[in-house]
Order: structure tokens, then sequence, then C-alpha cells
């Protein structure tokens, strides 16, 4: 919204600079503008008719219809500064015909009023309103079209005027249901759907409603008998027809937000005044009014402390009562509170809260002190532990040398299927502008993988990258998200267990150490299908850990993924106690373990002796992990240190591993027992 | 005799090569066979005239002989101790592990964290698939609202699904999960429908915050403000406070830090106008409260959001919003930094 400061003076006359300097006043105005709510993004010092004056840019509130009009700001100004408004005294315009119009449209309009007016004889503007309409980056037409423009810069209130001459029979508002077109004022051709409010007469489309007029009804210099009208409509249908349509003009702007019914009557008489004194022939012969629904303003009660407990520091009830009186608002005291009630273009004001911004937002937020610290009550930490999770990962790969990035979770279908390895479908939005990439990604691989693209490009060395975020996808169909780690390591030379321990040191730092691997079951696209396992802990499948497929064998890609809410919830079963006081040495024994055919082979010895081993076989369905899941369940965790594999070769077809566990707390021979036992070997 | 017999120890002391060599030298003169124990039994045979002369003399050269051993010895374990630690020897090379970095948004978002949880915040998270009701509705954003023209929704199955436009769904969940008093953080990316170029991204990182208690105000809500913004900025930032409207909240607020490039002059960053705009924040709608079934006449409640993006770029001296996102951003690393 853009306003002439000698526009807000001509109604606020009190406005005036106490020393003098207009510059310093204007500056005063529009950091109050700031304060209260409307922010200024634009200022500007211009000559109008030949005078200084400034042009002033606002940010009008979202939901202040009445702040897009000259009268809206004053009464602001006015409100914060204390001063008056006065506004251009207007005439009461009527007629005692009745303009043929018929209103189908249901509840879609909250208000019309129209006049007919004959020997509007239309001319060129005066010098003065095509250089303001000009301010308002509004382009002079003819004199009755800028006329109608001007009341609505004025008043906030769109007009529509119509040449009577060239209109076929009565006037209708209806629902469009056989228009496919429309021709525009600016000889735009609009696609018309089938749900607009729409102004026609019995054979053509003239209008819009509420948007743009269209030209069968054009007025133009021949005019003279027209047609003046102004509706409120259901906002809702107005934005929505106007964003269906994509078409935003200053009527549409307005009459999509909520604009009081009642002011058409000011607007419509200022504007039927200013034709007859501009076209001195004009006289007004019919009009036409429905309003179904008057509105009334709502009464609200006000505590007289509520300012007081929303700001923080003392606002007394005779401050409120007022400020509220400065903005126009009738205040009545009632019991031990006040019944408030605002004007009826405050559209905005229904609550008591609403009521306590308006003191708060006069009274100024600059008096409220900035300084303190509050000093709140200390309430419970409820931060999830995946949070800290996260945090902690990400000090891990970081401490690890690897750099983490953030990418686009949007993506498209080739690269999602390069890179899902897990069981859901694909979700596609709807509406994306971003034509290219329309579909969420599955795996956290899409950004990381388009990370390493752009550093090869650039020449980067060094790429070891990770990434946390969301990946997503349609279970069952339902939609489901998960929090995900990737990492990616791109080496120039194969080193891919030496990635898989930091993948594990990973896992280990953030509590989970039984990590194992077996064969992938889905392997994406993009992967080796010959260096590709799912990563398993405590028998289920958490990520996936693999290989890229290369063409250059100078290029070794290693990635893995892991599923940090499966993760967290191992952690929390496996959070064993890690802190101990250590009483007796650690006992230290070996074991042989033979993979090979139906049954485990194991032999004993103590750790470091050279007994060659006599072997058991392991079922040759099970891995050594799951194994050695198994032999750990089966010992007391305050008894075991840990259980690793420090050898392995293979043997006649087998592979045969050295298994080597230490116990805690326990004597050389109790130590033995369990071994024994625990192994089978007793 | 005494003069020969160590001249000849010496010079077996000087020759050997290794300790087998030092075992047979001691036997061969301090050894229970050796030439200084022959001497000591010859004594026996001697008067005791000759013996007083004589065995102090033996005695000497026992001592002197024993003397001459030790220090060969000890020799000989310390050249065995070096050839062990040269053996041994490894060299430091040049080289310097490669440093991991953490992304600026991340960064940012630790910083925040650190100053709001010394405030006492938990920090949440929430999903980014989400319903209308909680990114709207909940959020006295009904159907139609002039405030929906904000943001652009993505949707995933019109008009109920869609990628979130704010953190604030977040806060709607916790409005509704937890039972007050809580103070919570919520970091997160947010979505809006735009093309993606240097200014614009579809994808933004908001930092939100809720605080519901029996007695809290805007007060407590600039105090904290102007807390965080010192913590993040200095001592002499300038932070203003101005009347805002959201749909969300009532009263709302504009918060602004007074531009560090011109100091309120105005500037191409800050648009000539002398501030930053940093976030919105307000009391929370009473129509919000009531729809998580939180008693007005017993809980206030403040809510706040903050956009990353611009801070970022600002602090990192980034140009492009792509770059946070889009590949471009790299870690300068130390010119000897080398992969090890």
């Amino acid at each position: 919204m853009k306003i002439l400061y000698s526009q807000i003076k001509e109604l606020v006359p009190g406005l005036k600079a106490q020393d003098g300097s207009e510059d310093k006043k204007v500056h005063e105005i529009c950091d109050a503008f700031t304060l209260i709510g409307h922010m200024v993004d634009g200022f500007e010092k211009i000559k109008y008719q030949g005078k200084d004056d400034y042009l002033i840019s606002l940010e009008i509130r979202q939901n202040r219809a009445d702040c897009l009009s000259v009268i809206g700001i004053a009464y602001e100004v006015a409100a914060y500064f204390r001063l008056r408004v006065e506004l251009l005294k207007v005439e009461t315009k009527e007629a005692e015909g009745k303009i043929d119009i018929k209103v189908n449209t249901g509840e879609t309009i909250k208000r019309i009023r129209a006049l007919e007016i004959t020997g509007a004889k239309n001319a060129e503007s005066p010098a003065w309103l095509q250089e303001l309409l000009k301010f308002h980056d509004i382009n002079p037409i003819n004199l009755l079209v800028d006329l109608s423009n001007y009341v609505m810069i004025y008043t906030g209130y769109p007009s529509h005027l119509l040449d009577k001459d060239k209109i076929k029979g009565t006037l209708f508002w209806s629902i469009n249901d056989k228009f496919e077109q429309i021709t525009t004022l600016d000889g735009s051709k609009i696609k018309l759907g089938k749900d607009e409010i729409i102004l026609e007469d019995d054979k053509n489309i003239l209008a819009l409603a509420g948007i743009v007029g269209g030209n069968v009804a054009e007025i133009d210099l021949n005019s003279n008998h027209i047609i003046a009208e102004m509706a409120i409509y259901d906002r809702a249908k107005v934005r929505k027809n106007a964003r269906d349509l994509v078409i935003s003009t200053e009527a549409s702007t307005r009459l999509e937000k909520d604009l009081d019914p009642n002011g058409i009557d000011y607007a419509m008489n200022m504007l039927c005044g200013l034709i007859e004194e501009y076209c001195p022939s004009a006289k007004i012969e019919k009009e036409f009014s429905y309003y179904p629904q008057p509105r009334k303003s709502p009464e609200i009660k006000l505590r007289p402390s509520s300012p007081s407990r929303f700001a923080g520091i003392e606002i007394t009830p005779e401050q409120s009562v007022k400020i509220l009186r400065d903005l126009r608002f009738e205040v009545e005291k009632s019991d031990e509170r006040y019944i408030v009630t605002p004007p009826t273009d405050r559209m905005d004001v229904e609550l008591e809260e609403d009521v306590v911004e308006e003191i708060l937002r006069i009274y100024g937020f600059d008096k409220i002190p900035t300084d303190q610290v509050p000093t709140l009550e200390v309430v419970k930490d409820i931060t999830p532990a995946i949070i800290n999770l996260d945090e902690k990962i990400r000090d891990v790969l970081s401490a690890k040398s690897y750099d983490e990035v953030l990418s686009w979770p949007l993506t498209n279908k080739s690269v999602n299927e390069k890179v899902n390895y897990a069981n859901w479908q694909m979700i596609t939005t709807q509406n994306s502008v971003n034509d290219e990439f329309p579909d969420l990604r599955m795996s956290i691989a899409t950004g990381l993988v388009n990370q390493l693209d752009q550093y090869r490009k650039k020449n980067v060395e060094f790429i070891d990258i990770f990434e946390i975020g969301k990946v997503f996808g349609k279970i069952d169909g339902k939609y489901a998200e998960r929090e995900s780690l990737g990492v990616l390591s791109c080496k120039n030379k194969k080193d891919l267990n030496g990635f898989k321990k930091v993948i594990e040191g990973t896992l280990r730092t953030a509590g989970l150490d039984s990590v194992s691997y077996k064969k992938s079951a889905k392997v994406p696209e993009n992967a080796n299908p010959h260096s590709c396992w799912d990563i398993v802990a405590d028998e289920q499948n958490i990520g996936i850990i693999y290989k890229f497929r290369s063409t250059d064998p100078k290029e070794h890609i290693y990635f893995a993924e892991i599923n940090l809410g499966k993760a967290l919830d191992l952690i929390k079963i496996s959070d064993v106690k890690s802190v101990f006081e250590l009483k007796e040495k650690i006992i230290t024994l070996d074991a042989n373990v033979e993979l090979l055919r139906q049954n485990p082979k194991v032999s004993s010895r103590s750790g470091g002796s050279k007994t060659p081993p006599s072997g058991v076989e392991i079922n040759k369905d099970e891995s050594i992990e799951n194994y050695l899941a198994k032999i750990k369940q089966k010992i007391d965790p305050k008894h075991l240190w840990n259980i690793r594999i420090v050898d392995k070769f293979a043997i006649d077809g087998a592979m045969r591993y050295t298994v080597r566990a230490s116990y805690l707390e326990l004597s050389d021979q109790q130590a033995k027992k369990l071994h024994l036992e625990t192994f089978g070997l007793s | 005799m005494e003069k020969d017999l160590i001249t000849e120890l010496n010079s077996d002391l000087e020759k050997f090569s290794n300790p087998d060599d030092l075992k047979r030298i001691y036997d061969k003169y301090l050894g229970k066979e050796g030439l200084i124990k022959s001497e000591l039994k010859k004594l026996k045979g001697l008067s005791p005239e000759e013996r007083r002369i004589k065995g102090p003399q033996i005695q000497s050269l026992q001592a002197k002989a024993q003397e001459l051993f030790d220090k060969a010895q000890q020799d000989t374990m310390q050249k065995k101790t070096e050839k062990t630690l040269e053996e041994q020897r490894e060299s430091l090379d040049e080289s310097v592990p490669k440093v991991g970095h953490l992304h600026p948004i991340t960064q940012t978002v630790r910083m925040l964290n650190r100053v709001f949880e010394s405030m006492g915040y938990s920090v949440m998270e929430g999903p980014e698939i989400e319903t209308d009701e909680y990114c709207f509705k909940r959020l006295n954003v009904p159907e139609n609202h002039p405030a929906r023209d904000m943001q652009d929704t993505i949707y995933i199955q019109e008009p109920n699904i869609l990628l979130r436009t704010q953190a604030s769904s977040v806060e709607a969940r916790i409005l509704e999960s937890y039972k007050p008093p809580f103070k919570v953080v919520v970091p997160g990316r947010v979505y809006r429908n735009e093309k993606v170029n240097k200014s614009n991204h579809f994808i933004f990182h908001h930092y939100q915050g809720v605080v519901v208690l029996e007695r809290t105000n805007l007060k407590d809500l600039f105090g904290t403000f102007t807390h965080l913004f010192k913590q993040m900025y200095g001592e002499d930032v300038i932070v203003r406070f101005r009347n805002k409207y959201y749909p969300e909240v009532e009263p709302g607020v504009g918060l602004d830090m007074q531009c560090f490039n011109c100091k309120g002059q105005g500037c191409a960053l800050c648009k000539n106008i002398g501030w930053i705009e940093m976030g919105g924040a307000g009391m929370v709608h009473p129509k919000a409260l009531e729809m998580a079934g939180i008693d007005r006449s017993k809980w206030m409640a403040f809510a706040f959001a903050l956009g990353l993006d611009r801070w970022v770029m600002a602090r990192y001296e980034i140009t492009d919003i792509r770059t946070l996102l889009g590949g471009n951003l790299a870690y300068k690393t130390d010119k000897n930094e080398n992969t090890l």
C-alpha cells in the first residue's frame, strides 16, 4: 500500500511538525507505522502538484483490509498521535427508481449497492488526479474510471462502472455455469472454470465479480449513462476465484480480505458526489440495494487487568480505555469488566485478546522492557532421545573427518529407483512448482550422490560426507517418514573395511555395539551386488552398506545408511551398564569355532597359547555373528567384558574362527567353567 | 702380575662382541676357576707376612676387575637397549588428519539450542509430512484464511496431506500432547511451493519455540530474545519489537535486529530499512490453546519462529540461498591437510 504524506495530513490536520521539520515528522510517522503493525518498506521524497511530498510504502497487516485505504491509515496515525480524523463530508445519495438487478449467488454476496446515473459525460481526468493515481501505481484511463479508482484508494472500496447503454436487459449476479471465457478491460482473454461469481446481463458476461471487469460494458469516453456498483463478497470465494484464475487486481486484493459491508455507503456517496462535481449534468436516476444481514460489531468483555497480564508491565484501566476510544471503540464499564464495541470496519477484532493487542500496540511495544532475562520457572526436560542421538552421531562423524551436508528431500522417480532399498512405495507431490523434482526421497543417498557429483565437478578432494535427515515412503497406504543417517566416502583405493569401521565406530559410540552383516535382501541399482550388505543389530535390519557400481577402477565409493529410529530402539534395549569397578583380574580364554556343516565345532585354550584347535562345526545356515550373539545371551552381562573374533582362516573348506572371550569378576576356575559350558566344551 | 692381569682383562673387554663372550670373560677372571680366584687360593700357601702384603693386593685386583667388568656389562646393556630403541624408532611425518565439519545450519541450530537449553528449554522435533489440521487449523489458520497466502503449500494429497510450511505444526502437536508447564524449541525444515533461484528456495529452516507457563507475558518474550541476540551477536546488538500480524498469535510481534552491516543507516543487505527481520512471535492465540485443550484462564503461552537461512547466509557470507542445500557448499581445508 502506497500513500502520500499529504493524503494523511489532509485527513489528520493536527499532524504538524513541532519544530517545523516535515522531514523529521514523516520519519516519526514511519517509525510509528512500523511499531503499530504496518511496516514501512519504502520511503521516497517526491513532488506532487509541484510541492514537496513523501511517498510512503507500507506492508499492511494481512487482517486489516480497512487499512488498504487513506482513511484507514489516517485512523491509525490519529490514534497513535492522539489526534482527530476529519473525513471529507459527503451527502447521502438516493434515488426513487429501482435498477433491475437479480442476485442468484446464495450467501456468497454480503452486500451490493448500485446507482444508475445519467448525464455523466466522460472526459479525460484532471492533471492532479492522473498524477495521484500514478503514485499509487494505477494507470489513468478516463475521468469516470479514474474517479472510481480514486475512491478506492481513499476509502478502500473498489467500485465497478458499467456503460448502461451496452447492457442487454437485466443485470444478474450469478455463479458461472455457462461462460467459458471473459475478455477483460485491458483486452486479456481469461479462460473460466464453472464456479466463479460473475456479473452478467441477458446475453453477456460483464465482469468477474470482485476481481476484474469485462470489456462488453466498458466505460469509454462516449459513456454518459452508467451504473456504478459496489459489492462485498465472501472473501474466501473471491480469493479462490482469483487464485484459480491466477489474477490479482487492486479490487481482488481488497475484496479477498474482510471489508466492512457498512463502509459501502460512505464510499458510494463519495463516488457519486465526485461524479456530480466533475460531470455537472449527472443525475442519479435509480438505485439497487442488497444487504440481507447487516453487520453489527461484537460486544467484547475485557478484564481491566488483561493488558498488564499480557504485557508484563502496569497499564492502568484508564490508559486502556483512552487508547480504545482513540481507536473509535466504544467502552462501557459493566461490573468488574469493560464491554468493548469496536467500530464495524474493525473486522479483525473479535476476542478479548484482540482488544488487548489494540491497547498494547498503541501503548507502544517500545515501552515494554527488553533487557530483563526472564526468570521463568524450571520445567521438566522432555527432549526426546533421537535429538541427542543425532547430535552425538554428527559429533562422531565430524571427528572421524566427515563433512556434513544437507540436501533436497525432493527428487524424481529415476533417482529414487537407483537408491531405494526399503520395502515402501514412492510418495509424489501433487503441485510442486519444481517439475523435475516432484517425488520425496526414499533414501538419503540421493542428496549425497548429488553432492558427490558436484564436488567431483569442482575438483574437491577427500570426499567423506554424511547427512542426517528424513526419508519418505508409503507403507500399506500410509505415509511414513524416517530419520536417516547417510554416510558416503569416495576413495582412490579399496577400503571397504576402513569404511565399515567408521560406521561401526559411530554406532558403537552411539551405544549400539552388536552390529553384524548379511547379504542384502534388496540390492539398490546403484550398488555393486557383490558388495552389498544389510546392517543387522539384534537380528533387526537397521540399514545398508554397499560399494557403488563404478566403471572407473581407480574410484571406490562406499555408502551406508542407517535407520536412526530403529537404531535408537535397540540402543534403548541394550542399555547395559558400561561402567564398572574392576576388583579382579580379567580372565581371557579362547575358543576355536569352525563354520562348516551341521554343528559348531569348538575347542578351548587360554589366550595366547599355541594349542591347536580340535574344531567344532557350526550349522551351515548360521553366521558367525548369529552364533556369537547367542553365546553372548548365555553369559551374565556382569561377568562378560567382551567377546571378539581375533583370528580366522580357511581350512579344508571350512572357516575356522578364534573367538576370544574375557570374563569379569570371576576366579580362574569359575571363568574356565563358564567358558567351557558356554561354548559347549564341558 | 696385577698390572698384567688388568691389562689383559681390558684387552678382552675391548674385543668381545656378544653377551656370551662377556660371560666367558667373567669366568676367566672372576669365576670360581678364574685367574683371580686362583690367585686367592694361592694365598693359603703363603706365610702370614706374605699374605698380609699379597692379600690386599689381590683383593684390590679383584675389586678393580669387578669394577671393569661391571662397567663393561653396563655398557653392553646400554648398547643393547640403544639398539632395540633404534630398531623401534618411528618418525613423525608432516601430514595432519583431515578435519570434519558440521553444516552451517547445524552449527547455528546448536548455538541456538545451547542458549535456549541454558534457559531450561527442551529440544523437540516432529513430522515433515503433515496434515492440514496441524499445519494450519490448530494454529488458527482456517481454510481460505488470508494468512495462507503467505505460505504456498506443497501438497501430497490435497487438501489434507502436505509438506509442513512451518515448524509451528510441531507446536500444535506439543500443545496437544504434553501437559503444561513446558518450554520447547523445535529446529526443523519447512517447505514452500517456490521456484528455486538465487534468492528463493522451496526449503527453509525454521527455529520454532513455545512456552506454556502459569504466568508469562510479552516482557518475558522480549527479554528472552534480547538475551538470545546478545548471545549470538554480542552485547552491542540493538533489537526492535514491533506489532505484527500472525494468525497463530495474539498479540503478534515482529522481531528485528538493527542491521549489523550499516548500523541502521540503510544498505543493500537490509533493503535500506536499517533493520533485519529475524522472525515472528507473540502470545499463543486463544483459539490454538482451546483446540489443544489448554485452559486459557490458567495458562499463558508465547511462541516464536525464526528463519535460519538468512542468518546463516549473513554469518557465512553466502550470497546464493541454493548453496545451503544444493551442493556448492564446501569446507576449506588446511594446506597441509592430508588423509592419513
